[in-house]
């Protein structure tokens, strides 16, 4: 278990590095688009060492790059658009706006799959417009500060 | 006059422009991970690792085909901060699932791991880039991580 918490530690310290260099690049001046396709080019790599040393096969049945490969499109479009709109906001609020978007598949998985709502996944979901909607008042009104 | 931070923050900023392309990555990173979801509701949930191989080739097939339509090259800062970046997304995934092989519940795993990280570069933002929240997107943050952790144990 203490094993399973230094992971978790690492995991957290992993994420919170990408949303601080997604904040970098932007301050560096790089390009969303160069960002984004070299974000993909690099992970890809990484994965197909990590499928080569652990020595696993690369093939599977047709359905799983069926459906890998536009959910994957679908990742790249929201990670293009979060870098170019890094530029118009702080990373401090656009992660959180990005990171909200755990409350779709939920949404997806209800909708799809009849999977049960619970009162908790109910409450969690209804916070999420309203965490955005105070997200985009706070700022409107740190533009109408700057005016 | 504006206090710069440690590292200078752009000032071409605008709250529309922004509120559109957040709304465009909140539904676009939204739909990405629903494909694992039923990648194991199909019974394929052995394949995560090819799966996660194609995920990124289908990103990057997006990401080239965006490049050659803004007739832009790569400069050696993008590539550096592109391979920091990969990294750390693959770290943290392959982390998680560690932790989680490891007998670590994801009810302790995934709110440390999602609510932890929006608190980290909340306070990166306010410390490193000197970002100011006012009291609105203050109350937003907060409610924002108690949804994301009320999601994650639910």
């Amino acid at each position: 278990m203490t094993e399973g918490y230094f992971y978790t530690i690492l995991a957290l310290l992993g994420f919170s590095a990408l949303g601080v260099f997604h904040k970098l690049a932007d301050t560096l001046k790089c390009r969303p688009a160069p960002v984004n396709a070299l974000l993909y080019g690099w992970s890809l790599v990484f994965v197909m060492l990590t499928l080569y040393f652990k020595a696993d096969t690369w093939s599977a049945p047709g359905i799983v790059p069926g459906l890998a490969i536009p959910f994957g499109i679908s990742a790249s479009i929201a990670i293009l658009a979060f870098q170019a709109g890094i530029r118009h906001g702080d990373i401090a609020t656009s992660w959180l706006a990005i990171n909200l978007s755990s409350g779709i598949p939920t949404i997806a998985s209800i909708l799809v799959y009849h999977e049960p709502v619970g009162m908790k996944r109910a409450i969690a979901l209804c916070l999420i417009p309203i965490s955005m909607a105070l997200l985009w008042k706070d700022k409107r009104d740190a533009e109408a500060r700057r005016a | 006059m504006r206090r710069h931070g440690v590292l200078e923050a752009r000032t071409d900023r605008n709250t529309a422009v922004w509120m559109r392309l957040m709304l465009v990555a909140f539904v676009a990173n939204g739909v990405g991970p629903f494909g694992l979801k039923v990648l194991t509701m199909q019974g394929l949930g052995a394949y995560q690792s090819q799966y996660l191989m194609y995920w990124y080739l289908g990103g990057l097939i997006f990401a080239l085909a965006a490049l050659r339509l803004n007739k832009t090259g790569v400069n050696g800062r993008e590539i550096l901060l592109g391979a920091a970046m990969g990294g750390c997304s693959l770290a943290g995934q392959s982390f998680t699932a560690m932790a989680l092989a490891k007998g670590l519940p994801g009810h302790i795993a995934f709110p440390l791991t999602t609510g932890g990280s929006l608190f980290l570069v909340a306070l990166a933002g306010i410390a490193l880039f000197k970002e100011r929240i006012g009291p609105f997107g203050l109350c937003g943050v907060i409610l924002g991580v108690a949804s994301l952790v009320m999601l994650s144990i639910s």
